[in-house]
C-alpha cells in the first residue's frame, strides 16, 4: 500500500515535472513572442510618428515565391542588397516549389499570415483580389511610392482586377513554339515565324512522313493552346461563371487532335502516360528514345527556352516561335509570367511598396535578377540588363521585342475561379478524344458540359 | 430531502478523507498524468482538426473566404459526381485486389525466412526493406521510369507494351507496387509462425500429414488471429493509398486509377472545393469503419481464438 501510494506519488512528481518543463519552454516562447509583437507595434507607432524619416526604425517583412534554385539565389542576394542600403529593414525571404507555394499562401492567407509581399500568378490573381488579400497599389502610384513612368501599360493593366492595381509585372512572357530543327531541316520544312495552324498541320504531316518524328499539340496542358487558338475567333474561352466558345469553334480545334492521332503524327496518349506532365527534362522533344515516341516541337513559354536549351542533346538545334493559329495577330499575346503582390494585412504597406519599387525599378536589383523571371517592364531596366544576357537569354529578348510584340494583341482578363478544375475537364476531354473513345464533336459537347459546370460552381463567390 | 444526501455525506466523510482528499496517490490520477501528453496531442492535433472538418463538409469553402454553411449539398453532389464515383471503384478495387496478394505473399516469404541460419537475419532485412521505401517518391519515380514502354520490364520481356497508357493495366502496376511492400505484414506472420509449438508439428508427422495437410490444420488456424490482424490494417492502408496514384500515375490515363484520395486532394488544394473535399474524408471515415465492422462481424466464423 505505501510501495503503492510512493510509486504514485513519484509518478505525479515527475509528471508535475514534466508539466513544469512544457510550462516553462511554453512560457519563454510566449514572452518571446510578445516581446517581438510588442517590438513591432513599437515599430509602427514610431514609423507612423516620424513618416516621412521611415527607413529609421526596424521594420521586419516577409517575401515569398515559388521558383527555381536560381531564382532562389538571385533574389536572396537582391534581398541582401537592399538590407545592406536600409538598414533597419529586415526581409524575410520564402521560397517553395510551385504546388506547396499555393497550398502554403492559401492556408497562410485563411489563418491572417500571410507574407506581406508574395509572387503572384495570372491563375490565381482573380482569386485573391476578390477575397479582398491584395492591396490596392493605386495610391502609391498615385503619390510616387512606386513609379510606373517606364512600364509597359499593357503589363499594367493585367495586373488590375475592378479598377485596383493589385500586381505589378515581375517579367513578360510570350507563348512560344519550340522546336528541332535539325530534324525541320532534314524533312525539308521551314518554320517561319507566325504560321498558321493549317500551315503547321501541313509541316507535321511532311516531317512524319519524312523522318517519322511526331508533333506535340500538347497533353495535359491544353488550356492555353485552347485559349490561344479561340482568340483568333475573338473569344475568351474561361468566362466568369461559363465558357464562352460554341460547340463549333471547338470541334473545330478538337478536330486537329482526332485527325492526328489517326493519321499518325500526332503523338499517341500512351507516350504522355510514362512522363511527368508540364516537366521541361521529360517533354518528348528532349526526352524522347525513338521517333515515335518524340517530338519534333513543343508548345511552351519563352522564359522556358533556356532551360530547355540546356536540355537538348548533341546536334540537337533548338529554335523559338509563336504559337500556330488562323490568326496570329489577333491569338498572340504577351503574358505578365509572375507579379509580385502586397497583401492587404501588411502592418508595413509604405515599407513593403518600396521594397516592391526596387525589385522592380532598380537596375541594381536587376542586375542581380538578370530577368530570370522574365523581361523585366521597366523598358530602362529591361535595356540595361539586355547587354549582360548570355546569348540564349538575347534570343529570348528579341523573340519578345520583335516578334511577338509587333504581332499580337492584348491578354484575356485573368482566369475566372473555377479555372484549374475546368482546365481538367479540357484535358480530360482531350484524353478521351486521344484514346478514341469520343470524337471531336462528342468532345466539344462533353467539355461544355463539364467545364460549364465547374466555372458556374464558382460563379458569384 | 433531496438536499439531505449531500450533507450526509460530507458528515460521514472524515474517516475517508485521507483518500479523497490527496488525489494526487490515487493510481488513476498518476495514469492520467503519465497520458497527458499524448491526450493533449490527440486532442489538439485529431480531435479538434476532425472537428473543424466535420463543420466544413456542411460548407463552401474556398480556403481564402470564411466558411458558408450550405447543409448536405456537398454530399449531394457526390451522387452527380461521376469521376467521385470513378474513383470509389478503383479504390475499392485497388483495396480488395492489392491487399490478399500481398498477405498471401507476406505469408509465403515468411514461411521461407522460418527457417533459421546464419543468413536468415540478412534475409529478413532485405525483404523488410520494400515496406520502408516503397511508399516514398523515390520509388514510385522508379516504378514509374521502370514500367515506361522504354522501361525495364519492356527490356526484359522484349516487348512494347504501354503498361502506363493502357487502361486495363496502369492499375496493376500500382498493385504490384502495394504487393511488393509486403514486410511489416511479413514481420508479423513470421513471430506469429514462431509463436506456433513444434510438438504439434511433430505429432501430426507421426500421425502421418504430409507438408500441405499441416499447413492448413495447423499452421493456417493458429495464424488466424495474425491473419485478421494483417487483413483490417492493410485494407485499411489500401483504402488511404495515395503516393503511388500521386506521383505514378495521376489518376490516368481516363481516371481508371483515380484513388479516392488524390481525387480528395485535388478537390481540396487544387480546385480548392475545400468543403467537398471534407465531406469526402468524412465519407471515407464512414467506408472504413463500415468494412472493419463487416470484417469484425465475420470474425466468429473463421478466426481461431481458443489460443494455444
Amino acid at each position: 500500500m505505501t510501495k503503492r501510494g510512493a510509486a504514485a506519488a513519484m509518478a505525479a512528481l515527475m509528471g508535475a515535472g514534466m508539466l513544469a518543463g512544457c510550462g516553462s519552454t511554453g512560457g519563454t516562447q510566449t514572452s518571446a513572442a510578445a516581446k517581438t509583437s510588442a517590438a513591432a507595434e513599437k515599430t509602427t507607432a514610431a514609423a507612423s510618428a516620424a513618416s516621412g524619416n521611415s527607413s529609421s526604425g526596424d521594420v521586419s517583412m516577409v517575401f515569398a515565391w515559388w521558383g527555381n534554385q536560381t531564382r532562389n539565389e538571385r533574389t536572396t542576394k537582391a534581398i541582401e542588397k537592399y538590407q545592406e542600403e536600409n538598414p533597419g529593414v529586415k526581409i524575410d525571404g520564402q521560397f517553395s516549389e510551385w504546388n506547396d507555394y499555393w497550398q502554403k499562401m492559401a492556408t497562410a492567407a485563411a489563418g491572417g499570415q500571410a507574407p506581406d509581399i508574395m509572387q503572384q500568378d495570372y491563375q490565381y490573381i482573380n482569386q485573391y483580389a476578390k477575397s479582398g488579400q491584395l492591396l490596392d497599389l493605386k495610391p502609391y502610384i498615385d503619390n510616387g511610392t512606386l513609379d510606373a513612368s517606364k512600364w509597359d501599360k499593357n503589363m499594367l493593366e493585367a495586373g488590375t482586377v475592378d479598377g485596383k492595381v493589385i500586381a505589378i509585372c515581375a517579367g513578360m512572357n510570350a507563348p512560344a513554339l519550340v522546336y528541332n530543327k535539325t530534324i525541320t531541316d532534314e524533312a525539308g520544312v521551314t518554320i517561319k515565324d507566325n504560321m498558321t495552324l493549317d500551315e503547321f498541320v501541313a509541316a507535321a504531316k511532311t516531317i512524319y512522313e519524312k523522318t517519322g518524328y511526331k508533333t506535340d499539340l500538347s497533353y495535359g496542358t491544353v488550356q492555353e493552346p485552347m485559349n490561344y487558338l479561340l482568340r483568333s475567333d475573338g473569344v475568351v474561352l474561361f468566362g466568369d461563371g461559363k465558357l464562352n466558345a460554341t460547340k463549333e469553334q471547338l470541334t473545330k480545334y478538337f478536330q486537329v487532335y482526332e485527325d492526328g492521332i489517326k493519321e499518325g503524327w500526332e503523338l499517341g496518349p500512351d507516350v504522355y502516360a510514362d512522363i511527368t506532365i508540364g516537366s521541361i527534362e521529360q517533354a518528348p522533344i528532349v526526352a524522347g528514345t525513338s521517333p515515335d515516341k518524340s517530338a519534333w516541337n513543343t508548345l511552351m513559354w519563352s522564359n522556358q527556352y533556356t532551360a530547355m536549351n540546356k536540355l537538348a542533346k548533341e546536334g540537337m538545334d533548338l529554335e523559338m516561335t509563336t504559337w500556330p493559329s488562323p490568326d496570329p495577330k489577333k491569338s498572340d499575346f504577351i503574358k505578365p509570367g509572375q507579379f509580385f503582390s502586397v497583401t492587404s494585412g501588411t502592418k508595413n504597406p509604405e515599407e513593403a511598396v518600396k521594397f516592391l519599387n526596387y525589385l522592380i525599378n532598380s537596375t541594381d536589383c536587376n542586375d542581380i535578377l538578370l530577368g530570370e523571371r522574365g523581361v523585366p517592364i521597366n523598358s530602362d531596366v529591361a535595356d540595361k540588363i539586355k547587354s549582360q544576357l548570355d546569348e540564349t537569354d538575347q534570343k529570348i529578348y528579341n523573340y519578345i521585342y520583335n516578334v511577338v510584340q509587333p504581332n499580337c494583341s492584348v491578354i484575356n482578363p485573368p482566369y475566372p475561379d473555377g479555372y484549374a478544375e475546368a482546365g481538367k475537364a479540357l484535358n480530360n476531354v482531350v484524353e478521351e478524344l486521344c484514346y478514341g473513345q469520343i470524337d471531336a464533336s462528342q468532345a466539344a459537347d462533353e467539355f461544355l458540359a463539364q467545364g460549364g459546370a465547374a466555372l458556374a460552381a464558382k460563379a458569384g463567390s | 430531502m433531496g438536499n439531505q444526501q449531500p450533507v450526509k455525506t460530507a458528515a460521514s466523510a472524515p474517516v475517508k478523507k485521507r483518500k479523497i482528499g490527496n488525489p494526487i496517490n490515487n493510481e488513476k490520477t498518476a495514469g492520467y498524468i503519465f497520458t497527458l501528453p499524448f491526450t493533449f496531442g490527440f486532442l489538439m492535433f485529431m480531435v479538434v482538426p476532425m472537428a473543424i472538418s466535420l463543420y466544413y463538409a456542411f460548407c463552401q469553402y474556398n480556403i481564402l473566404q470564411p466558411p458558408v454553411f450550405i447543409g448536405w449539398d456537398n454530399f449531394a453532389k457526390m451522387g452527380s459526381d461521376a469521376i467521385y464515383q470513378k474513383s470509389i471503384g478503383v479504390t475499392f478495387y485497388f483495396a480488395l485486389v492489392s491487399t490478399p496478394l500481398r498477405l498471401i505473399f507476406a505469408l509465403f516469404v515468411a514461411m521461407l525466412l522460418l527457417e533459421n541460419n546464419k543468413l536468415s537475419g540478412f534475409y529478413r532485412a532485405t525483404y523488410y526493406l520494400p515496406s520502408i521505401i516503397g511508399g516514398s517518391v523515390a520509388v514510385s519515380v522508379l516504378w514509374k521510369r521502370m514500367w515506361a514502354t522504354d522501361g525495364t520490364i519492356n527490356r526484359i520481356l522484349g516487348i512494347n507494351f504501354p503498361w502506363l497508357g493502357d487502361t486495363r493495366t496502369a492499375i496493376w502496376v500500382l498493385i504490384i507496387l502495394a504487393v511488393w511492400q509486403f514486410g511489416s505484414s511479413m514481420l508479423i506472420f513470421l513471430s506469429a509462425l514462431k509463436q506456433i509449438p513444434q510438438s504439434l508439428y511433430e505429432a501430426a508427422m507421426v500421425d502421418g500429414a504430409n507438408g500441405w495437410k499441416r499447413f492448413w490444420k495447423i499452421t493456417f488456424p493458429l495464424l488466424t488471429p495474425t491473419i485478421f490482424f494483417n487483413l483490417v490494417m492493410q485494407l485499411i492502408n489500401g483504402f488511404l493509398a495515395f503516393t503511388q496514384c500521386y506521383i505514378i500515375t495521376q489518376g490516368k490515363p481516363m481516371y481508371s486509377t483515380e484513388f479516392y484520395t488524390v481525387y480528395m486532394y485535388d478537390q481540396s488544394f487544387t480546385y480548392y472545393n475545400t468543403g467537398y473535399g471534407a465531406a469526402m474524408a468524412w465519407v471515407m471515415v464512414l467506408i472504413i469503419s463500415a468494412v472493419t465492422a463487416v470484417l469484425f462481424a465475420t470474425k466468429k466464423f473463421w478466426v481461431y481464438d481458443g489460443g494455444l
